[in-house]
């Protein structure tokens, strides 16, 4: 893996030369290793020497259509390197009016899911050395002896979760596509909750919540937070207060959660950057599942022309309050 | 001379000291450690280097109430928060120790200093622990601190086969002994005491980069640098050193308080003036601020670069954007 990794790299890095090279595009957004091998942070690159850093691995988490929002005010045209969850992020973008499509090149990268440092030094130990990938497995070097472990066993929680590997959306795409996943287990931790009695819901939000910094990294990442004014901002009328109490806690994140009720594309990255391990997942898949229950279902980001659930009005759509 | 507590007694050392006050130590929930306050069935985690927050929350809390008010028809009621509760303050890292002192600067060198502050300071007895091994991302060894020592606790505790070995470094540390002395033995183990610490460096070289950062605001190195940045607030709400706080009210005509809470300069709004100007409009400015704070302003005034090399925002920073990458991007770097 880590050699067909590397090969991969030099594939990426020879499509998106031509382009950058050839002035296609002003800027490519890739990925570059950071100070650790568990670590590829984003990449902005303008240069052939930029591109030399360049590198596509297992640990390239990080959204880069985020960026878009800001960076096409200053270039022309960009390129990106999407992976599935990415595209999904773009169409996102796209649907809400924040991108246009004409402006950016898309390279498809299919995505075999990226590893989690800490699901790693759990398996390895936190004096793991480094890893080897081959075939769907990966070999955790530690200083004593090594251990083999399944690839899919020591993925972050949102690509063990993930259905749809392959970018939707793409200019080109690198490489062969893996095909659509079953997850049978998608909605697993919401049916647990929705078994708990009311009372015994909030007792476990209140706790989870009770650790939030309001950082808002999880808004800042959000492809379907796109607002250029944020209501937690807004001083009048002013929604959100700062002390640190549960209900301000609960008002945040569930007028976040709302906010993205059939336009949330289920990509985890909330989840990923939260400092704090708030499982906010749980928030946006039981908002995932009651659109699907209600509306027939539907995932955000797949085809940009099909309109979220809650922004069109059919004369046979539930009422799911008023029958009540 | 140093006394063992041995891990069996841990459990019966904390309700002790929790019912004297408050008892803040490295707890584990999940993922995370956060220095939380001592109840009954929490997990304490002694061994976890870097706990995922600071413990700077302990002296300035997330949220502190300046005062209480009432109003009824034209009578406004004032009343006072202020607390003598004594806190114990447990298994705090020799890093976290340093940027506690470096807060203190802030907020107790000057006329006045902070009263809040002051008091919950000097209400504080605190227990150091010495790391026995460097997490992955620590670098304190870069400025100068030494793993295994704290000079600011009134205890040093160290780690060992069978225990914690408490050793009394002032007057408040000597009373909390005292109060532990039915629990610790009389023989001390010494052994694995000292261990070898040695934090990496990245090849850092930080001498004379304040004084280099003066003449740099306008740098190249700034039209760059923030591009990844999220404008989230995680690397100031992590980091030890980070203290910038913001006044709010909370409640209603009747009834409400005055309270501080934290804030961060990686925010739009922190910089946000009255009629709309904004002297830090992007995150270009915001990223300079805050890296500028650290490595050159602070120093200016205080003498030394705000950074212990926890190791906090290279762990959690969604994007790496944490101060090591700042360090080389502006040539702190060792030559050859």
């Amino acid at each position: 893996m880590e050699e067909q990794i590397s090969e991969q790299t030099v594939k990426v890095k020879k499509a998106v030369s031509q382009d950058l090279l050839g002035g296609r595009i002003d800027l490519l957004l890739g990925w570059e290793k950071g100070h650790y091998w568990w670590q590829s942070r984003p990449l902005f690159a303008r240069s052939e020497k930029d591109l030399e850093r360049l590198v596509w691995d297992s640990f390239c988490a990080v959204n880069l259509s985020r960026y878009l929002q800001d960076e096409l005010k200053e270039n022309k045209k960009i390129g990106v390197l999407v992976k599935g969850c990415d595209a999904r992020a773009f169409n996102r973008l796209l649907q809400d009016r924040i991108v246009e499509r004409e402006r950016v090149i898309l390279y498809g990268l299919p995505c075999p899911g990226m590893l989690d440092y800490a699901r790693l030094t759990e398996e390895g130990g936190s004096d793991l050395e480094g890893i080897i990938e081959q075939d769907g497995t990966v070999i955790l070097q530690t200083k004593e002896e090594n251990k083999e472990m399944p690839r899919e066993e020591l993925l972050l929680a949102r690509c063990r979760n993930c259905m749809h590997p392959d970018p939707v959306v793409y200019d080109q795409m690198l490489f062969t596509p893996l095909g659509d996943r079953e997850r049978p287990e998608h909605f697993k931790a919401v049916e647990e909750l929705e078994r708990l009695s009311a009372d015994e819901r909030y007792t476990y939000w209140e706790k989870e919540l009770s650790r939030c910094l309001r950082c808002y990294a999880c808004r800042q990442v959000c492809p379907y937070c796109s607002c250029l004014e944020c209501f937690v901002e807004q001083k009048s009328p002013r929604w959100q207060g700062r002390a640190y109490q549960p209900s301000e806690n609960f008002m945040f994140h569930l007028v976040r959660a709302y906010h993205g009720t059939g336009r949330c594309i289920d990509c985890g990255e909330c989840e990923r950057v939260c400092p704090v391990g708030i499982p906010l997942m749980e928030l946006n898949r039981k908002l995932i599942k009651d659109i699907n229950e209600l509306y027939g279902h539907y995932e955000a980001g797949l085809d940009p022309e099909q309109e979220p659930p809650l922004l069109t009005y059919r004369p046979d759509d539930p009422a799911a309050f008023s029958e009540k | 001379m140093k006394k063992l507590l041995l891990k069996e007694k841990w459990p019966e050392l904390w309700a002790l000291l929790a019912h004297e006050g408050p008892l803040y130590l490295p707890v584990e929930e999940g993922s995370v450690v956060l220095y939380q306050l001592w109840q009954e069935g929490v997990k304490v985690n002694l061994e976890a280097v870097n706990s995922t927050v600071s413990p700077k929350d302990i002296f300035l809390p997330r949220e502190e109430t300046y005062l209480r008010y009432s109003c009824q028809g034209e009578m406004l009621d004032l009343e006072d928060v202020e607390s003598d509760e004594p806190i114990i303050a447990f298994a705090l890292h020799p890093c976290d120790l340093k940027a506690i002192e470096m807060i203190d600067r802030v907020f107790l060198n000057q006329d006045p200093p902070d009263a809040l502050y002051k008091k919950r300071r000097e209400n504080t007895t605190v227990v150091a622990l010495a790391c026995r091994q460097p997490d992955p991302y620590c670098f304190c060894g870069v400025f100068g601190i030494d793993p295994t020592d704290a000079p600011g606790a009134d205890v040093m505790a160290y780690l060992t086969e069978k225990g914690l070995l408490l050793e009394e470094q002032t007057a408040k540390g000597k009373i909390l002994l005292e109060k532990a002395a039915p629990l610790l033995e009389v023989e001390a183990d010494e052994t694995n005491i000292t261990v070898d610490v040695k934090t990496q460096d990245f090849g850092l070289q930080v001498e004379g980069l304040p004084e280099d950062l003066q003449e740099r605001f306008n740098d190249p190195v700034w039209d760059d640098l923030f591009r990844s940045c999220l404008g989230c607030g995680i690397c100031t709400y992590v980091c030890p050193t980070c203290y910038c706080f913001d006044v709010e009210d909370y409640g209603h005509e009747e009834g409400g308080e005055r309270f501080r809470c934290w804030d961060s300069c990686m925010f739009g709004h922190f910089t946000q003036m009255a009629g709309g100007h904004n002297p830090r409009p992007s995150r270009k400015e915001r990223v300079r601020q805050r890296f500028m704070h650290k490595l050159c302003y602070y120093p200016e005034t205080y003498g030394e670069i705000a950074c212990v090399g926890c190791g906090r925002c290279l762990r959690s920073c969604p994007v790496n954007l944490d101060i090591v990458q700042a360090i080389k991007a502006l040539g702190g770097e060792k030559v050859g």
